[in-house]
């Protein structure tokens, strides 16, 4: 029996069927499944797919984000041929423009000198993808590069989590301003809580961000709880999902059908993307997690993703091979069924009833959450006055940077209001570059936009910055003020 | 004195060339049911008169194997795979129904799972029960460690000893499970016959007194000595297309850019040479509709020739995809490229009142006259061709690339010559030229342009050499051979000199040693296996490669400069 394009809804059902027929249980859509998201309206068979394994570029020779990582992975899916298969269109590659780096991160003190050429591909990467979903030459894409991103937050001094640039954040702000798309949801199904990209999105209630991940107190970041929330004016629309060690494939499915996937149904997003990390696989050297390739495969084919970008997974040889080939599989609505570790038995892993019962309550307190946020949200804004302040420290594992950070969010009753982040930071006893950000959001009312334009213009006398930045998204100008030399560049 | 006969889809052409000059030529018509006759009776044209133990080399590109699948008439085939875990077989679109065995080893070249041996001996006997003579085995992984291909295949010869077995890793060590089984397929299906072949050209040249050493063409512009490529006949399809950019490597100005248009009756064949490398397809050569392990030229083919229909519908004109007969003005039925050709006097072909005739029919459809109407036609036949090149240029900037450098360094290149091969050539090509702002070389010796390729095209090789220094082994996967490497700290420099001498031993394998010393190395690269914090081993590829290429014998006297 062959595999044929899948043509209309009909004709895709019933292939479905024919070839679920004879599959074993694990592999089958769930019949109760009243919540697959509708397709989007692309007429597009083809899943795009870039593979860029940066086999030049290492953070440094035995780090785990190193050439060989996804090595394994290129044998296995070079040697399957699914490059070949008339579902999967392979793209190359390009550089993301400096521009679409500043679109969602000040980098302190510049964009260049934050970035490799490997990380300008990695996010260009997405954005090839990008285009090709947007003009319907592909139905869904999955950016299989690294260096990942999930780590990077908006203000960026250094790499944190091996992360520099945020590659799924550049992806969205580039198609909200490139296609004028609005609601977005990142689903993070890496095993670490992915506080970068939360970081950027916590005040946009038009991006909904789900991250599910083993607890933060027994693994890096140490962050995602449940009561991270959002910002004041876009609280619920960050969800934080945190699983105990352990979790199996049933765990998280039980997540993803009895919250992600109503809440995505409930949001209603223009486009949904997969921050796809590989690192709670039962193999992963750095967490603790009992994810298998039929559980990642089947939750790509569940949560039926846009657009999907790896991010972790780093047990390079007994997982990405095949974690690898199961997503792409279920992407392109290929039978992922025969995929499987090589030490993988079918019911090898089970879950203690105290670990169900956790992730159930987990489940129910976050549902309550989204049904209440307009509440929240309401009752949080009469609290406040015109302006939200906030301070918080960051710390960048990997480069060993402390920073401090002060945000004041506009309170503005037509927008989510314009932002501003005071950023200090030190390496060791060096003192680094102070700098000052202001942020206009791409749908900021005519006053924000104002507002914040002035604020920059007035801050460039400030001495107490070196840098002074400016994000103008609904102009798509992104300037950068030195105060000592006086230079203004413009991105 | 060297001799290229190119035996072609409609002409079969031959060249001798002495002293690096084109000194006799022989075209005839082809017939399909005898190729040995057309190949013949052009050797004979040339050689007449000759002393023919002068001749050095004899070249030859047939049509033989594109032909035999084009008619199906390929000997049957049973596929047995032995795919392991990843993709279900039945999405790969491989020929009959491939019986799938259990077993599996993994990309590193370890058993994951045993080979079924009561599975492989249940497949021989439902083989061998079908009458079926022939079978190929392909395992995935089997080129990183061959030892299933090879217990099945040692159980095959006990259990059905009439079948002859061909496994995968020894027809390609390359990445690419699907078009590893097609080519080891297709060379099961096509070598008896092959082989027939080539005993009998063999055969036939030698009574005629001529003891030079025999060529074959291969897809990627390479020669082969004949005895050689029987075991690997698929190599030697679209040797046709091959020969014609070896002709235009051969005749136009060495090392730069430029585009083959080759315009026949019902098609034009498209390839490029970029800075004097003719471009090799990213995909291997799609054979009867599955991507194989050939190494072939990136040759398009469009349904856009001399007599191409011609067709007013709603007003709009369209020339081709296809061919109804031949030219109006040869009595044809439909007006074609040559009548518009002819009304504009830039051919004289047949009877021009005929094409005139043609060609005021399109002008009154489209409401002008003839001549408006001629140029119209040959306007969108440019058109299409120039949007093809371009569309060329665009895939091969667009295709993949897995390191950084590879990003950084694919500039934008644009053609500086378009070289035109083929009858309709002369009117055409200046004009395609003009359009992608090249200059527009129309050869000399264009009708024979093939036979000349072919005649002074060195051989080519490539030699993938894969070391995994933790397990203390090494593979080849141009044949598949493998053994044992010691030293886990081997180093690039020692990689790369272990790849030449294997490459070494394999261009005298293939008779063709005198050329060993023209490989280069083309990619070379090495991975430290980290586990834990320390380095376990290294995994390191060399590859190298003796390029398409001109003898150097052939000098300049023959090229446009
Ligand atoms: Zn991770
Ligand atoms: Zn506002």
């Amino acid at each position: 029996m062959r595999t044929e394009p899948i043509r209309d809804q009909a004709s895709a059902e019933a292939a479905e069927q024919a070839r679920t027929r004879d599959e074993p249980e694990a592999s089958r859509r769930s019949s109760q499944s009243a919540l697959v998201r509708p397709a989007r309206s692309s007429q597009a068979l083809k899943t795009g797919l870039i593979f860029f394994p940066a086999f030049d570029w290492a953070i440094s020779p035995t780090h785990p984000e190193r050439e060989e990582r996804l090595l394994y992975t290129r044998d296995q899916i070079f040697e399957e041929g699914l490059m070949d298969l008339p579902q999967i269109e392979e793209y190359k590659p390009r550089l993301a423009e400096l521009k679409d780096v500043a679109r969602v991160h000040f980098c302190v003190p510049d964009v260049e000198s934050k970035t490799t050429e490997a990380h300008l591909i990695a996010a260009g990467s997405t954005l090839v993808l990008a285009d090709a979903l947007m003009s319907n030459q592909i139905r869904n894409g999955f950016a299989l590069v690294r260096p990942p991103g999930h780590h990077s937050m908006r203000v960026v001094h250094g790499n944190r989590g091996f992360c520099n640039i945020n590659n799924e954040a550049i992806m969205v702000e580039y198609i909200r301003k490139k296609y004028g798309m609005r609601k977005i949801a990142i689903v993070d199904t890496d095993v670490h809580h992915g506080d970068g990209t939360q970081d950027i999105f916590w005040h946009d209630p038009d991006v909904l961000f789900i991250s599910f991940h083993q607890d933060g107190r027994t693994l890096y970041p140490g962050s995602g709880f449940v009561h991270e929330m959002g910002g004041p004016a876009a609280l619920g629309s960050t969800l934080n999902v945190p699983l105990p060690p352990g979790t199996t494939d049933e765990g998280i499915h039980f997540v993803l059908e009895n919250l992600v996937l109503p809440i995505l149904d409930d949001f209603g997003p223009d486009l949904v993307c997969n921050s796809a990390g590989q690192d709670n696989h039962y193999t992963d050297p750095l967490a603790n997690m009992r994810f298998t390739a039929q559980g990642y495969a089947r939750l790509n084919e569940r949560l039926n993703p846009d657009m999907a970008v790896l991010e972790g997974g780093y047990a390079i040889e007994s997982a990405l091979p095949y974690v690898n080939t199961g997503i792409i599989q279920a992407m392109a609505r290929l039978d992922y069924s025969h995929v499987r570790e090589p030490d993988y038995v079918p019911g090898r892993f089970t879950q203690t009833g105290e670990m169900v019962r956790s992730i159930e309550s987990t489940v129910n307190y976050l549902l309550n959450i989204w049904e209440t946020k307009d509440d929240l949200i309401s009752r949080a804004k009469e609290e406040l006055g015109q302006f939200y302040r906030n301070r918080k420290r960051v710390f960048y594992d990997t480069d060993m940077i402390s920073e401090n950070q002060e945000e004041t969010v506009r309170m503005c009753p037509d927008c989510q209001g314009y932002l501003m982040v005071g950023t200090q930071a030190s390496q060791g006893h060096g003192r680094l570059n102070t700098a000052l950000g202001v942020s206009i959001p791409l749908f900021a009312c005519r006053s924000c936009q104002d507002d914040a334009r002035e604020e920059y213009e007035e801050h460039k006398q400030d001495a107490k910055y070196d840098f002074v930045y400016l994000q103008d998204r609904p102009r798509d100008v992104y300037r950068s003020y030195h105060t000592r030399t006086r230079n203004e560049r413009a991105y | 004195m060297l001799i290229g006969i190119d035996v072609g889809g409609t002409t079969t052409d031959a060249a001798l060339i002495d002293g690096g000059q084109v000194v006799k030529t022989a075209i005839g018509p082809t017939d399909h049911q005898d190729i040995l006759g057309c190949l013949l009776r052009a050797l004979d044209k040339l050689t007449s008169g000759i002393d023919c133990r002068k001749i050095e080399r004899v070249v030859l590109s047939t049509t033989l194997i594109t032909n035999l699948i084009a008619e199906g008439k390929q000997d049957p085939v049973s596929l047995v795979l032995i795919p392991g875990p990843g993709t279900n077989p039945d999405d790969y679109h491989l020929p009959g129904q491939p019986i799938v065995l259990g077993g599996a080893i993994d990309y590193r070249g370890r058993e994951i799972q045993s080979l079924d041996q009561s599975q492989v001996r249940a497949a021989a006997a439902r083989i061998a029960g079908q009458g079926i003579k022939k079978a190929a085995i392909v395992g995935k992984f089997c080129q990183r460690n061959p030892a299933h291909e090879l217990q099945a295949e040692s159980a095959f010869r006990d259990a059905a000893p009439q079948v002859e077995v061909e496994v995968g890793h020894r027809v390609s060590g390359m990445l690419n499970f699907p078009r590893r089984a097609a080519t080891t397929v297709l060379t099961l299906a096509t070598r008896d016959q092959y082989r027939e072949f080539a005993h009998a050209v063999v055969q036939a040249i030698r009574n005629r007194n001529i003891d030079a050493p025999i060529y074959i063409l291969k897809a990627d512009g390479g020669t082969l000595p004949l005895d050689r490529s029987e075991d690997r006949p698929v190599e030697t399809i679209f040797s046709g297309p091959a020969a014609s950019v070896m002709g235009v490597m051969a005749l136009a100005p060495a090392g730069q850019t430029s585009v083959v248009v080759d315009i026949g009756g019902t098609t034009t064949d498209l390839a490029l040479i970029l800075s004097g490398q003719p471009l090799l397809s990213s995909k291997g050569a799609r054979v009867d509709g599955m991507l194989t392990h050939i190494r072939a030229f990136a040759v398009k083919s469009l349904g856009l020739g001399g007599d191409s229909a011609v067709r007013v519908a709603k007003g709009h004109l369209t020339v081709g995809p296809d061919r109804q007969g031949p030219a109006r003005a040869l009595g044809g039925p439909l007006p074609t490229p040559t009548d518009a050709l002819s009304v504009l006097g830039m051919a004289q072909v047949g009877d021009a009142a005929l094409a005139m005739k043609a060609m005021q029919e399109v002008g009154s459809s489209l409401g002008c006259s003839a001549l408006e109407a001629s140029q119209k036609v040959v306007e969108t036949s440019v058109e299409k061709i120039v949007r093809e090149v371009e569309q060329m240029f665009l895939e091969w900037e667009q295709e993949p690339a897995y390191r950084i450098w590879e990003i950084l360094q694919k500039e934008r290149v644009r053609p500086q010559n378009v070289v035109g091969v083929g009858g309709a050539s002369p009117a055409l090509v200046p004009m395609v030229a003009e359009r992608l702002k090249a200059r527009s070389i129309v050869l000399k010796h264009a009708a024979v342009a093939n036979a000349i390729g072919a005649a002074v095209a060195r051989p080519t090789m490539t030699l993938s050499l894969h070391i995994d220094t933790e397990r203390g082994v090494y593979s080849v996967a141009e044949d598949g051979s493998s053994g044992e490497v010691s030293g886990r700290n081997l180093n690039l420099q020692g990689a790369e000199d272990m790849a030449r001498r294997l490459l070494m031993e394999r261009a005298r394998s293939l008779g063709i040693g005198e050329h060993a010393d023209e490989a280069e190395v083309t990619n070379s690269e090495i991975f430290n296996m980290v586990r834990g914090w320390s380095t376990v081993g290294r995994l390191l590829d060399v590859r190298m490669e003796i390029p398409a290429g001109i003898l150097p014998s052939w000098g300049g006297a023959g090229r446009e400069n």
